[in-house]
């Protein structure tokens, strides 16, 4: 077999595979090597969190619901909110994006290559959980083939998240590989999408008659909303950290984005405050009986310190302040109000599936509930959750080492100064070039040359100079 | 090409696909094997009546076929012995834990300011203490008080067929709702989309003594027994006649009984469900 690595054929035959796996040791050593004392204390804590979940997952998945804190009465719980959470924030990445990439705002233009790589691991990773929350998840995926029900909103979800995997891969393989017509062709079929897949989410609810607090035409709506608020949170993490850490694509393009995304941030905060304050007023007005209970359970009932603190105080109001408080360091004023409106968009998506399910209309099971029905996460989903977070977040990292995630098609050149051992070793290794150690830099930085990204694409040629100015 | 030609392609593009899936899902439909291949497997090996072709629905929430299977429920006969429970998880291997249950009994009281209190200890299977067990209920003066059996209604309109992704769930000809539980894949939508709390997914382990952890399951009013012209369990052994089976379209089945008295009813008729479980004695409306 002959496989080709930076424009080069290279055989590959059983002792070359068999090496591939001592060369892979080697790398991650190399790696861990170059790493920063900080980084390497923030690439164990995550693996450590990663670690934990696989352990849980391990426990749930031949224990079924024995080891959730779900009850007939309350089936969904935090792994339902959390696939919510991620796959409605891929859309938002979406979404946010499209202002740059369909709409034209040149503001927003920088997103286009972070922006499809977090909406491929955010969706991957709703994947994830959904499938961890399901005791038969292959059967899903054949049972929506094989014996598909277009009359089930859930049905519909499945083929939509479907389609949208294939299109975002499609947009991450066609921005890799700099094919720009492709790419944009991509990206304006996954903004339509991204509207797509949150309203097919949204019905999965909002079809339920016997559950008056899903039920509702604005549920889709605001499901869309909110998905723009968490991705325009997560870029806004994003950004300010490229701008901070003096990542690739860093500067005038990246502290633009910034700005853009704290007006943006600002307008869909009073929009979801807005929403709230009139789904609340309305429930408690002209709703149904079971809608004013799921609502009083939000304000007065147990789901109210969660609804107050966390997805009122912590995740709308604070964020607005800080936001529109008069300041020079706007970038960290961006970067605090994203963290808090995640956690608050959060804690928002599990207050709507157990406030859905809490308010009961009576015995579910046999269980009777009292004034409300009680739900806890045990700690295999709490963990669960965690570790699918701490997937993201150390995939994502490991990307910005190795991919240049700044423009399409990538420069080549990683991560400026901070070059990776790993990638001299590997280009040593399978290349068979020398040490490739960049004097100008000093002796840990070595020629930056992906080795991930031109074993897929050929790289562009990097313009003299280039390197020295990263 | 230009940004507008890129724009233009990429509209092209969605349209073709969504042409492309259209046909792909119902050409698809067609491979599924449709519910009533499963429901001949079960029949094949009962000795029940063939039923007819698939009834429409009647005012009644019975059917125009030849079978048109009710339940009813007599709460002002219901002494809350819990020999129904009991012989439900029996009969259909029911998890033993009282957190699992196809039907239950209900007892609610009415204290004399007005206010409710439901309770069901262990879903009734050993019977009710004499004081309500629900919170709050202790010492108050008791109006009125009544036991209520609660079971799947087999609706006309199911909301649990509709939602399941994978058709696991499904309506026999003669009505009865079933679960095909070698195609559930435990999502809990059927669960979360019944509004009487009829189902859940089966425990793990041990305790899932069907062999299918984590999948659907619900009452089937004992499709295995009535198949066959047997009553249900539950139906069997009350001792009191609280519970009745029959079919609608049999003059001289005791459900007509039940369907032709004074004050019948259906729970949450709003939703549209079309329940097939008819109430009467009830004091209170119940939910």
């Amino acid at each position: 077999m002959i496989i080709r690595i930076a424009g080069r054929s290279v055989p590959l035959d059983r002792r070359h595979a068999l090496g591939a796996v001592e060369l892979a040791r080697a790398a991650v050593r190399a790696e861990v090597a170059s790493q920063s004392k900080r980084l390497r204390w923030g690439f164990a804590a995550l693996t450590a969190v990663i670690g934990l979940g696989a352990i849980a997952a391990a426990f749930k998945v031949p224990a079924g619901s024995e080891v959730m804190g779900t009850t007939p009465a309350v089936e969904w719980g935090l792994l339902i909110a959390t696939y919510v959470f991620l796959v409605v924030t891929t859309s938002g990445l979406c979404l946010v994006n499209s202002l740059g990439m369909v709409f034209g705002i040149d503001r927003f233009k920088p997103l286009e290559m972070r922006h499809v790589f977090l909406a491929v691991l955010f969706l991957l990773a709703g994947f994830g959980v959904i499938a961890l929350e399901l005791q038969y998840p292959l059967r899903l995926v054949f049972g929506v083939v094989m014996s598909p029900s277009p009359g089930s909103p859930m049905w519909w979800m499945g083929v939509v998240y479907a389609i949208y995997l294939g299109v975002l891969l499609f947009e991450l393989v066609t921005n890799m590989s700099n094919h720009r017509r492709l790419a944009h062709a991509a990206c304006v079929i996954s903004s339509g999408w991204a509207v797509v897949a949150p309203v097919t989410l949204g019905m999965v609810f909002a079809s339920l008659v016997s559950r008056p607090f899903w039920q509702g035409s604005f549920v889709p709506l605001y499901l869309v909303i909110t998905a723009m608020l968490s991705g325009a949170s997560v870029l806004g993490i994003v950004f300010t950290l490229v701008q901070r850490l003096r990542l690739p694509g860093h500067g005038p393009d990246a502290a633009g984005v910034v700005v853009g995304i704290r007006g943006l941030l600002v307008i869909l905060l009073s929009l979801v405050t807005a929403y709230t304050v009139l789904r609340t007023v309305a429930a408690l007005t002209i709703g149904s009986e079971l809608d004013r209970e799921a609502v009083s359970a939000m304000l007065v009932g147990p789901l109210g310190p969660q609804s107050w603190l966390l997805r009122g105080v912590v995740g709308l109001v604070v964020p607005l302040i800080v936001l529109l408080w008069p300041t020079r360091r706007r970038g960290l004023a961006v970067f605090a109000a994203s963290w808090l409106i995640m956690i608050g968009v959060f804690v928002d998506r599990l207050s709507f599936v157990t406030a859905g399910q809490i308010a009961p209309w009576g015995a579910a099971s046999g269980i009777v509930s009292g004034e409300y029905a009680s739900y806890f996460p045990s700690l295999a989903e709490l963990a669960i959750v965690a570790g699918s977070i701490a997937v993201v977040a150390l995939i994502y990292v490991i990307a910005e080492r190795f991919l240049d995630l700044s423009s399409p098609g990538g420069s080549g050149d990683v991560h400026g100064i901070r070059a990776s051992g790993a990638q001299a070793m590997l280009r040593r290794r399978i290349l068979g070039i020398g040490p490739g150690v960049r004097p100008d830099v000093g002796g840990a930085a070595v020629d930056t040359l992906a080795v991930a990204t031109p074993v897929l694409f050929p790289p562009a040629p990097i313009a003299p100079g280039e390197g020295a100015r990263r | 090409m230009n940004a507008r030609q890129v724009a233009s392609l990429s509209r092209r593009h969605l349209l073709k696909i969504a042409c492309a899936l259209a046909p792909a899902a119902i050409g698809l439909r067609l491979f599924a094997p449709p519910p009533d291949v499963v429901e001949a497997r079960v029949r094949s090996t009962s000795t029940g009546p063939t039923p007819g072709s698939s009834p429409a629905a009647t005012p009644l929430g019975g059917s125009a076929g030849p079978v048109a299977w009710a339940f009813g429920v007599n709460a002002s006969a219901c002494i809350g012995c819990g020999h129904c429970v009991e012989a439900c998880k029996l009969e259909n291997h029911v998890a033993p834990e009282p957190k699992y249950n196809r039907t239950w009994v209900e007892r609610h009281v009415v204290a004399d300011d007005g206010r409710v209190f439901v309770d069901s200890p262990d879903a009734g299977i050993h019977g009710f203490p004499p004081e309500s067990t629900a919170p709050g209920a202790a010492g108050v003066n008791v109006a009125t008080s009544q036991f209520v059996a609660r079971l799947c209604m087999q609706c006309d309109n199911p909301p649990c067929v509709s939602v399941c992704p994978v058709s696991a769930t499904y309506r026999t000809p003669e009505g009865i709702v079933l679960v095909d539980q070698s195609r559930c894949i435990g999502c809990g939508y059927c669960v979360v989309a019944c509004p009487y709390g009829a189902r859940y997914l089966t425990p793990a382990g041990e305790a899932s003594p069907t062999g299918n952890p984590g999948v659907a399951d619900k009452c089937t009013w004992c499709y295995h027994r009535i198949s066959r012209g047997q009553e249900p369990a539950c139906v069997e052994v009350c001792p009191v006649d609280a519970r009745v089976f029959g079919d609608l379209n049999d003059p001289a089945s005791p459900i007509q009984a039940i369907v032709s008295a004074p004050g019948v009813a259906l729970l949450r008729p709003e939703l549209g469900t079309r329940p097939k479980v008819f109430y009467v004695g009830l004091e209170r409306e119940v939910s």
